[in-house]
Formats: C-alpha cells, sequence, structure tokens
C-alpha cells in the first residue's frame, strides 16, 4: 500500500465550464495533476482559483466538461450516480471546513458511517482505534454537538480513513478552527500519511497549512501555475505574493 | 425591518405557503360557520335558533382551536429552521426584540392577506352551508340567510390574533439563549420540551381519562341518552391533541420500541437515530398524524354506537351525528393539510444534512429510503398512538351504551383510518425527496 510508485488519484487535462454557450465561465482549464500512494499535497490558490471544483472533481461531485479523473488507476469520468456514491463511501474519505458530522449519531457512530452507507458491517475494533489514533478514544458515545471544534475535526479524520481510502480529500480543513487546534490537525493529517501510509490532498490558502504538505501545487484562475517541493511557510508565502509572475510564465 | 421580512418572505415561499394555506383553510371554515351562528340571531324559532347557533359556536369554537394548533406547530418548525440565520442576525447586532418583531411582522402580512382570502370564500361558503341545512330539513325553509361582514370580520381578527400569538411562542423561543449557540448548529442540540408544553400534554391526557371514568361511572347511567356522549365525545380529540403536544417525547419513545422490526441496513439505522435523537423535527409532522387517526376514529366510532344503539328511536339525532361527522371531517382534513405542510417545511431544512450523506458517499435511492422509513416509523407510532387516544371516547362510550368494552360494529374503520394516514405521511415524504438535485459542491 506504501510503495511510492502507485498512483492514487488521477487529473489529467481536466477543463470545467459553467453557463450557456455565449455566458460560459472556465473553472478549470487542462488541469494534470498526479498524486502518489502516501503522499501529502496542497492545492492552494485565490478565491476562484478552481480549488473547490478540483477537489470537487476528484470526488466525483463535478464533471469535468474534458479530462479525465482517475482514481487508483480507474477512469471515473463516465460512472453513474451510483458507481460515484459508491466510490465515495468506500474509496475515498472527506474532511471538511464546517466538520460536516451527522448530528444525530454518536461520534462512534459517525466513524462508522461510510461503511454502513456502502452496505458493509462496521467493525468496532477498527472505530475504536481509529478515535483512538485521533485522540478521542474516550469519546465515542457523545454526540457531536457536545465535542469542540477541534475535537469534531479529529472525529471527521477518523470518518475519512474509516475505509482505508485510496484518496483522503480536504476541503480547508483548518478553516473554522484556531492556530493551536489548527496545528494539531495539520499533525494528524502528517501523521495519516506518514505512519499510515494514507494519501491526502488538502486545499487551503494558508501559507503555514500548506507548509504541513509535501508538496504545494498553485491555481491561478483554473490553470496550474507552478508547483513547490518541501514546502516552507516563507516559501510558499513568497510564491503567493507573485503567482501574476507565475500565470504569465506558464501561458507563455 | 419591514424590508427584511418581505425579503425574508419571498426566500421562503414554501414554508409560507405552507402557513398561507392553514390560514386560509381555518379562515374559511370557521368565517362559514361564523355566518351560521350569525344567523342565528335573526327571526325564526328557538329550535331553528339552537341548531344553527350550536352548529356555528361548537364547529366554529373547534375550528379555531384547531387553527392554533396547527398555525403554531407551521411556524414552529419553520422558525426552527431559520435558528442559524436568526442567530446570524443577532451576531450581527440584532436584539431579541427587533427578532421578535420580524417574526411577528413576517406572520402578520401572511396572516391578514391568507385571512382576507379565507373571509372572501367563507361568505359564499356560510351560504351554501346554509342552503345544505335547509334543504336537510334541520333548518325551515322561512328562514333567510344573515351572514353579514360582521361575522367575517370577527373571524379574521380571531384568526390574526390566533396566528400572531402562535408567532409570539415561537419567536420567545427562537430568541431566548446565546446568539452564538444559534449559530453553531443549534438544530443539532438536543432540544428539551418546556415545563408548560408538557402540563398542558399531561392535562389534556388526564381530562380525558377523568371523562371516562366519569362516563362509564355517572353520566351512563342517566336516564338522558346524550348524557355519556357529552362527557366523551370530545375526549379523543382532547387527548389526541394532548398526546401530540407531547409528540417529541412520543416519538423517541415510540420508535426505540420499533426498533425491532425496523428493516436492517443502512437506511433502517439512520432512520431509527434521526427519530430518537431528533424527535422534534418529525415530533411535528407526528401531531398532526395522532390527532388525525384519534379525532376520525373515536368520532365516527362515537356516531357508529350511537346510530346501533338509541339513535334510530330519537328526534334529535339526526342533528347530533351531523354536527359530529361536520367535526371529524374538518378535523381531518386539517390533520391532513398539515402533515404536508409539516412535511413541505421539515423537507426544506433537512437538504443540507441529506446533501452530507450524499458527500460522503449515499446513494440517491439510499437517502430516499432513509427519508421513507423515517416517514414509516413516524406513522405507525402516530397512528398507534392516536388509536390508544381514540380509545378514551370510543371505551367510555360504549361500555355506557351497553356494546361492552369493544363496539358491536364498525371494528374495520381504526385500520382503514390508520392506513390513510400512514399513506398521507409517506406520501407526503416521497414528494419532498422527488425534487432533490444532485450534492451541490465540497465547501
Amino acid at each position: 500500500m506504501t510503495s511510492t510508485d502507485t498512483l492514487a488519484l488521477e487529473i489529467r487535462q481536466v477543463s470545467v465550464a459553467f453557463g450557456g454557450a455565449r455566458t460560459r465561465v472556465a473553472a478549470l482549464t487542462e488541469v494534470d495533476l498526479t498524486l502518489r500512494t502516501g503522499t501529502f499535497t496542497a492545492v492552494m490558490g485565490p478565491s476562484g482559483s478552481g480549488k473547490s471544483t478540483l477537489l470537487n472533481c476528484a470526488a466525483g461531485l463535478q464533471r469535468p466538461t474534458s479530462g479525465q479523473v482517475l482514481v487508483e488507476g480507474q477512469d471515473i469520468t463516465g460512472w453513474d450516480e451510483r458507481r460515484l456514491a459508491r466510490l465515495r463511501s468506500q474509496r475515498l474519505g472527506f474532511v471538511f471546513q464546517s466538520f460536516h458530522l451527522i448530528p444525530y449519531l454518536t461520534a462512534a457512530q459517525n466513524v462508522g458511517l461510510p461503511r454502513r452507507l456502502a452496505g458493509r458491517a462496521v467493525d468496532d475494533a477498527k472505530v475504536a482505534q481509529l478515535l483512538d489514533a485521533v485522540g478521542l478514544g474516550d469519546r465515542g458515545g457523545q454526540l457531536p454537538s457536545t465535542l469542540s471544534g477541534g475535537q469534531q475535526q479529529r472525529i471527521a479524520i477518523a470518518r475519512a480513513l474509516v475505509n482505508d481510502p485510496a484518496v483522503v480529500l480536504a476541503d480547508e480543513p483548518t478553516g473554522a478552527l484556531d492556530s493551536r487546534t489548527a496545528h494539531d490537525i495539520l499533525a494528524l493529517l502528517r501523521r495519516c500519511v506518514d505512519d499510515l501510509g494514507r494519501t491526502v490532498v488538502m486545499v487551503t490558502h494558508d501559507p503555514r497549512t500548506a507548509a504541513f504538505a509535501d508538496s504545494v501545487v498553485f491555481l491561478v484562475d483554473g490553470r496550474v501555475a507552478g508547483q513547490m517541493h518541501q514546502p516552507s511557510p516563507e516559501a510558499v508565502a513568497g510564491q503567493l505574493a507573485h503567482l501574476d509572475e507565475l500565470t504569465v510564465a506558464g501561458a507563455a | 425591518m419591514i424590508e427584511l421580512a418581505r425579503a425574508s418572505i419571498r426566500r421562503r415561499t414554501v414554508t409560507f405557503a405552507a402557513t398561507f394555506l392553514s390560514l386560509l383553510l381555518g379562515t374559511t371554515l370557521i368565517g362559514s360557520f361564523a355566518t351560521l351562528a350569525e344567523t342565528s340571531f335573526g327571526e325564526m324559532s328557538s329550535a331553528d335558533t339552537d341548531t344553527l347557533r350550536i352548529i356555528g359556536m361548537i364547529v366554529g369554537g373547534w375550528g379555531a382551536l384547531i387553527v392554533l394548533f396547527s398555525v403554531a406547530s407551521t411556524l414552529t418548525v419553520s422558525v426552527g429552521q431559520r435558528a442559524e440565520e436568526i442567530g446570524l442576525l443577532r451576531v450581527v447586532g440584532a436584539t431579541p426584540g427587533q427578532v421578535r418583531r420580524l417574526i411577528h411582522l413576517e406572520t402578520a402580512a401572511v396572516a391578514v392577506v391568507a385571512a382576507g382570502f379565507g373571509a372572501a370564500l367563507a361568505g359564499p361558503g356560510g351560504r351554501g352551508l346554509f342552503h345544505l341545512l335547509r334543504r336537510g330539513g334541520m333548518v325551515d325553509d322561512a328562514v333567510p340567510f344573515g351572514g353579514t361582514a360582521l361575522a367575517l370580520a370577527a373571524t379574521v381578527l380571531v384568526v390574526v390574533l390566533t396566528a400572531l400569538l402562535a408567532a409570539a411562542i415561537t419567536a420567545r423561543r427562537a430568541t431566548s439563549g446565546s446568539p452564538l449557540l444559534a449559530v453553531h448548529d443549534e438544530r443539532s442540540a438536543a432540544r428539551r420540551m418546556r415545563w408548560w408544553r408538557i402540563a398542558i400534554g399531561l392535562a389534556l391526557v388526564g381530562y380525558g381519562l377523568i371523562m371516562a371514568v366519569i362516563t362509564i361511572t355517572v353520566t351512563g347511567r342517566s336516564d338522558n341518552p346524550y348524557a355519556a356522549m357529552a362527557t366523551s365525545g370530545s375526549s379523543s380529540i382532547l387527548v389526541g391533541i394532548g398526546l401530540a403536544t407531547l409528540s417529541p417525547a412520543v416519538l423517541h419513545h415510540g420508535t426505540r420500541l420499533l426498533r425491532p422490526i425496523v428493516p436492517r441496513g443502512a437506511a433502517g439505522w439512520l432512520a431509527v437515530h434521526h427519530n430518537t435523537r431528533r424527535p422534534h423535527l418529525l415530533g411535528g409532522v407526528l401531531a398532526p398524524v395522532i390527532v388525525l387517526t384519534s379525532a376520525a376514529v373515536g368520532t365516527l366510532m362515537l356516531v357508529g354506537i350511537d346510530h346501533r344503539t338509541v339513535g334510530q328511536s330519537l328526534p334529535q339525532a339526526a342533528k347530533i351525528n351531523l354536527i359530529n361527522n361536520l367535526i371529524a371531517a374538518m378535523i381531518c382534513l386539517f390533520a391532513a393539510v398539515m402533515v404536508l405542510n409539516a412535511y413541505a417545511a421539515v423537507g426544506a431544512g433537512r437538504r443540507p444534512e441529506l446533501d452530507r450523506l450524499r458527500l460522503l458517499g449515499a446513494t440517491p435511492i439510499l437517502l430516499q429510503a432513509v427519508v421513507a422509513q423515517e416517514a414509516m416509523l413516524t406513522a405507525v407510532v402516530g397512528t398507534t398512538t392516536g388509536l390508544l387516544a381514540s380509545l378514551s371516547t370510543t371505551i367510555p362510550f360504549s361500555v355506557a351504551r351497553h356494546e361492552g368494552l369493544v363496539p358491536d360494529g364498525q371494528l374495520w374503520l381504526p385500520p382503514l383510518v390508520m392506513i390513510g394516514a400512514a399513506g398521507l405521511t409517506l406520501a407526503a415524504a416521497l414528494r419532498t425527496t422527488r425534487h432533490r438535485r444532485t450534492a451541490q459542491g465540497a465547501g
């Protein structure tokens, strides 16, 4: 599972356009992105750069206008709603800015939910082990409303991992958290990659958040405008400040 | 504030349509019967005066009670759904008083328009009703229809005030507590029933039980065959409303009892947890299902027992049975509209949560199954509770009229009503899922 030469997610020449023939707006233009298994990638860019659209394409929530999305080598672009739903519940994990826990299910039930949705048995031992791994082994019986924001996001991460997903898709996972809690959550995501061999792609606009990743992909106006390996917060911030020049260079 | 209220009404067409519909229907019904009561003040025999006044007052009075109940429940759901928006308004600086005024203004606007249209319909409605009574020989042919704008204006006043009372109760609840709490996914917090709600519920149930004992021990032995009906006739409706007042608790415990027979699988599992841990949401649907079942079964069985035992031999029987049937029909109609209303309101509020499930990989079919099973659980709990409530009329009256604990006939009626109510609930639930689109984005 942790070998670095398998591909968890491949986005090939994906373009997404909204609106009709005359009011056409391009959200993504010929984007390429390849995620190897066991890597942590951040996608950065200003608002409206197409970050969320990219994540939605990877999740099968948004059909590309052209191009292909491959999850573990399988092209999902032509799949119907049922197959895409199965893909989401079995091969993908999600972490959202607003946690998206189901309010009437306990923490442990939320963690086991993707398995239930996939029609599989819930492995209680595995749920307990995941809750332990995110540091909430003793909170399994509590409802989300009784937990803090950081705790809810930990539950969401445990939920994202329950199916041993090919890719964990995280959309601004620390956007609603204070900096200290955010640091803990990012360290947890980092451990998911380093210790558990999971693949994580995270959308963010914060350089310090992006610096937790192995590499950063910059998006501007729906195009890939650069990539950085082993990012530091300073380097990412510097790059962000000069994104306009990058786009010009990329277009040339 | 008026600008905000207007924008808010425009954006929430479904919920406001639900409130509008119950107010419109309520005004039409009450207004029609109010013109009958007004007619009774004209020149006519005292028997005719009695007939018109009793039909007008009793049915009109019941109508007012039902309108209050239905408007309150529709408003509760619609305001509860807006907890987040209300929290947001308060966070940006709206005082609790301003938020309350906003809710009052919105309700007043909808109520005045709905009651106005309702009054316009009630004029011809009352006239039609009066001609029906005259043709049926219950009122002398020489008596003219005497309903005027006065009765209609009084009705509009009562309906608007009733709606405002319901809005005041709901608005007060929506603005108590910290605004931050309200923004922070208030809907997920287990909401406890207020003490007065529990008190009203228990009082109504207690009333029914006491009346049952009185019917069997006192009025059932009276020489007047209608004494027993007077003490037991309204029990099923009042006990039904009492249990409906306690609907979140009823749904919670009822669903737990039913858990063993719920189909295995993700849909049933989610449905059970939704109904037990967030019972106040579908409690708004459960309440009218209980009242519908208890009122229909209780009243129609009462009429049946009366008809079999003494009804055919007494002259006033036809009139009394007509009134009973009118009450039952009116309550059923209202409860049915409320089931549809409540589901429209619940459906709009649940969209984000169902989208969340979709995001995590629930198929559209699974989501439909979740909604259907929640509705089925609610329908089974509601019709069973309603049936139990109807016994508060059926058993005492049956004993008083010497048919024993189980009436001699019409035993097909309860299952028929239950199936009808359950079918209505399921249809209303599935209607809300039919128009669902694909989940919007992950962000």
